[in-house]
């Protein structure tokens, strides 16, 4: 190692070799990448979820939500996540377009929730709510993110089927809310072209792609 | 060759060391308390797993905030303050001349530290990034990339600015290590959080960034300190030495394409996790080339330090081992998403890094301050909690991974079952942390008693014999 | 040489000076590696392990890249470029749909229309009849008076539908097709369905022009 500019040259073509390869040529490949339209719905998927769902998605991220949770399906053949009712297809580049802070997660301690919003737990907001409030299985509480409010004339139309203190009920707050409608926005099932590819039937046996 | 008359050459301990005394104690001093820091709160963060009850009301320190906290305070904190002292240290004396710029590398670690204290404050309150190995937030980031530079300057200049021409391996590490890291930090910062990508490639520089910080930067500290630590203390010339420089090249041209490793089966491109697989099993030739060229650290006859060597290079060698067979699609599938991948990041940072980085600790502080350390027992009780603390800690938080995958793979066996088969691998895998915190308690102790105690002793060393340039 | 008595923790003595350390892996950089029989074999080994990881990598690469194309996630799949399962348009679902969306406001739902106002299009000559009048309706707009079962409606045009200069609709010649083969199965018309060729067949052939009169569509087959 004499010749001092070669070892550096060398040492930053090694940074730059593994960036250009993955990140860039990645990059090229998916950076444009668009929801894809289609003709029979009329609409582009996948959709943009509603303003308050992207503020949900903040609050899913401070949270650190994706410590336990990931958000990405694998393809039926590996793994068990078809047999589990988690997603009928894997989960392809275009899922993510859409969504501003990708949160694929890389730990299951708590379930998939690339399709939730289609799950029964996640149809009712109420209930939804109620579950941050009060899970089961082992997922910790979030009663941070409700509040006790003193009961003034009637009872609010939000508050929860919890026990409080008397004279005083539990309301979600804004972030509790809107948490509740990024997890029921979670509803990757379109079926692009790509996550699911047809054989061409022109293909001879043994003849490569 | 050396011009230098034979008296200078039998000094161990030079103006060099003596210089950069204050800097490195406070480098090494706050890895350690950042190293009991992140000890106390992996501790915290492993009884949330199996007891979610646990501090579940306080929302600064939440499961997924305390999992981001404790990951960010052990490798900003303690991994890049005690890699960078250790790097500095060995340029240095390796370059033949002092540091320069030293006031640089003590204002920029209180700079860092300050930054990262901000940035661990901003992740309990809510500022957090969902970016492995990157929860910092935004605001932090440009302050502890200019800090790094102000620290990691001195060590490329000791470099450039060296005695002599030659270099030895461990120079080529730690100035690799330094080097490199400001590019990665910098490029993820950009794509990541300042200028965010797309979609799904935000998972990939992710990875990328992960994987690079491992193989191109603290693996790299970690190899200077053995490198330098099993020829230094045994006195014996490294075998296949010729090899050494081929296996430095492919450990930096192949490391960080490894980063699509996390992507297997995921919403990227097969070729991502197909190149990654690939890489890992390349890299097989740079972990057989450190057991070969550094087996010298288990025929330690005694000395203390190489025993920790020992194990954090059977450690780093494992742990490779154990990446390229994971890698593997037909592995992937069971070991993906469970503790088993949370078992490998320990074995390579608290297994290889970590106890690399405890030997060079001990070996380099009586040189700098030319104190002994005080008490046997601590350094011994030390070593035992360490090596209990990580063997159980890996076994059990990768047994825990093993049966998750098995029970998440069987679609019969339900969800909501699979936390109570994994309950007795966690509970074990918190008393490995909590014997291994013991042990970091054990070292910080030690050195600051070291520090301030007015009758420590002075170290004496022994006059260095030659080393002979042939195999014994 | 190091030997086996434990050393005192508490300073680790250095087994060689850094000067000499160093010396010595230069030397050693510098030299033929052919001294003692020991160390021949090593060189080879290494050299055969990792030219077999290298080999291992490249046929691994080689069969799962699916040849580093961006639609395909499954490493065993095949890019098929061009040949992608595009969702089958069903006329009867997307003809429905829209003539619901759109048509419907002057047709009606029924596809009765208004008396004097817009003429049916249950048991209507025009849509049962041929499609090269039926078609060109749609594409192009119909303006003037136009006789429909016997009754004359000129109260309104027909607005235009298809891809065409002054279309505010500019719907695709599968859609026509679609809302045609709709209409022609609907309301009690029996008619065969239209298909997207046929539409496409007569936009080609009349590109872009005004609206049609009813006197010019009669006087087509």
């Amino acid at each position: 190692m004499k010749n001092g500019f070669t070892f550096f040259l060398g040492l930053f073509l090694a940074v730059a070799l593994a960036w250009t390869g993955i990140v860039m040529g990645s990059h090229v490949q998916l950076g444009h990448l668009a929801p894809y339209f289609d003709e029979n719905e009329g609409k582009a998927f996948p959709e943009r979820m509603p303003g308050i769902a992207a503020q949900g998605q903040l609050v899913y991220q401070d949270l650190g939500c994706a410590a336990c949770h990931t958000q990405q399906v694998r393809r039926p053949d590996f793994g068990s996540d078809k047999a589990r009712g988690w997603g009928d297809r894997q989960s392809v580049a275009r899922d993510y377009v859409s969504q501003a802070h990708v949160q694929l997660g890389e730990s299951r301690v708590g379930p998939d929730l690339a399709t939730f919003g289609a799950r029964p737990l996640a149809v009712d907001a109420t209930r939804l709510t109620q579950y941050l409030y009060e899970p089961h299985g082992g997922m910790p509480a979030y009663r941070f993110l409700f509040e006790e409010r003193k009961i003034t004339g009637e009872r609010s139309a939000d508050a929860l089927k919890a026990a409080a203190p008397a004279g005083y009920e539990i309301i979600p707050t804004h972030r509790a809310v809107s948490l509740v409608a990024y997890l029921q926005s979670l509803n990757n099932v379109y079926e692009y072209p790509e996550a699911r590819p047809v054989e061409p039937a022109a293909t001879k046996e043994g003849e490569s792609k | 060759m050396t011009t230098a008359p034979q008296a200078a050459d039998a000094a161990e301990v030079t103006e060099i060391d003596t210089s950069a005394r204050w800097p490195l104690l406070l480098l090494l001093g706050s890895a350690l308390l950042w190293l009991v820091l992140s000890g106390i709160l992996a501790l915290a963060n492993l009884v949330q797993l199996h007891t979610p009850e646990f501090m579940a009301g306080c929302s600064a320190l939440t499961y997924g905030r305390l999992s981001a906290i404790q990951e960010t305070a052990f490798i900003y904190g303690w991994a890049a303050n005690s890699g960078l002292a250790v790097a500095l240290w060995l340029l240095a004396r390796l370059g033949g001349a002092p540091l320069r710029s030293l006031n640089w590398v003590v204002a920029g670690t209180l700079f860092w530290n300050f930054a990262l204290i901000l940035g661990i404050a901003g992740i309990a309150t809510g500022d957090m990034t969902s970016n492995a190995w990157l929860h910092l937030p935004a605001y932090v980031l440009p302050m502890l990339l200019v800090a790094y530079g102000t620290i990691a300057v001195p060590g490329v200049l000791a470099w450039t600015g060296r005695r002599k021409e030659m270099t030895f391996a461990a120079q080529w590490y730690a100035v690799a290590a330094l080097f490199l890291f400001p590019w990665l930090f910098s490029i993820a910062q950009m794509m990541l959080v300042f200028a965010p990508e797309r979609g799904v490639l935000q998972a990939l520089v992710a990875g990328w960034f992960v994987q690079g910080a491992w193989t191109l930067w603290l693996a790299p500290l970690a190899l200077a300190a053995a490198y330098y630590l099993v020829p230094k203390i045994t006195g014996r010339i490294i075998p296949s030495y010729d090899f050494a420089q081929l296996s430095f090249w492919t450990l930096l041209f192949v490391g960080a394409w490894t980063g699509g490793r996390h992507l297997i089966g995921g919403p990227v491109p097969a070729w991502v996790a197909t190149i990654a697989v690939v890489s890992c099993a390349l890299l097989l030739f740079h972990y057989i080339v450190v057991a070969v060229n550094l087996r010298g650290a288990f025929c330690s006859g005694g000395s203390t330090v190489l025993k920790f060597v020992a194990f954090g290079l059977a450690a780093y060698v494992a742990g490779g081992f154990l990446d390229a067979y994971t890698a593997m699609r037909g592995v992937a599938v069971h070991t993906q998403f469970t503790h088993f991948s949370e078992g490998q990041a320990q074995l390579a940072l608290n297994g290889a890094f970590s106890m690399l980085m405890y030997g060079a600790i001990y070996f380099l502080i009586p040189r700098i301050t030319g104190l002994a350390w005080p008490s046997v027992p601590l350094i011994r009780a030390h070593y035992a909690a360490a090596l209990t603390g990580t063997i159980v800690l890996v076994v059990t938080l990768i047994g825990a991974g093993c049966v998750q995958g098995h029970d998440l793979n069987t679609a019969a066996i339900p969800f909501a079952d699979i936390a109570g088969h994994v309950r007795p691998w966690l509970l074990a895998a918190t008393a490995g942390q909590a014997i291994l915190l013991l042990g970091n308690l054990l070292l910080a102790t030690h050195l600051f008693w070291l520090a301030a105690a007015k009758s420590a002793a002075p170290a004496v060393f022994n006059p260095a014999p030659t080393m002979e340039a042939s195999v014994s | 040489m190091s030997d086996l008595t434990p050393k005192d923790p508490r300073v680790e003595q250095a087994g060689a000076s850094d000067e000499s350390l160093q010396a010595a892996h230069e030397k050693l950089l510098g030299r033929k590696p052919d001294d003692g029989a020991h160390y021949k074999m090593l060189p080879l080994v290494l050299l055969f392990v990792f030219s077999g990881l290298i080999f291992y990598a490249g046929t691994y690469l080689n069969q799962y890249s699916a040849r580093y194309d961006a639609t395909v996630f499954n490493e065993n799949g095949h890019s098929t470029k061009g040949v992608t399962a595009v969702a089958k348009i069903d006329p009867m679902v997307l003809g429905k749909k829209n003539f619901e969306l759109v048509c419907a406001t002057c047709h009606q739902v029924t596809g009765l229309g208004v008396p004097g106002v817009y003429p049916p299009l249950a048991e209507s000559e025009w849509v049962n009849g041929s499609e090269e009048r039926l078609i060109r309706i749609v594409l192009h707009g119909l303006k003037g008076p136009v006789s429909v079962k016997g009754t004359v409606y000129s109260a309104a045009a027909m607005p235009v539908f298809g891809k065409v200069a002054a279309s505010g609709y500019n719907w695709s010649d599968d859609k026509i097709a679609a809302v045609l083969t709709y209409i022609r199965a609907s309301f009690g018309n029996k008619a065969p369905a239209v298909t997207s060729e046929q539409v496409a067949a007569i936009h080609a052939k009349e590109a872009d022009r005004k609206e049609w009169s009813a006197e010019e569509l009669l006087k087509l087959p």
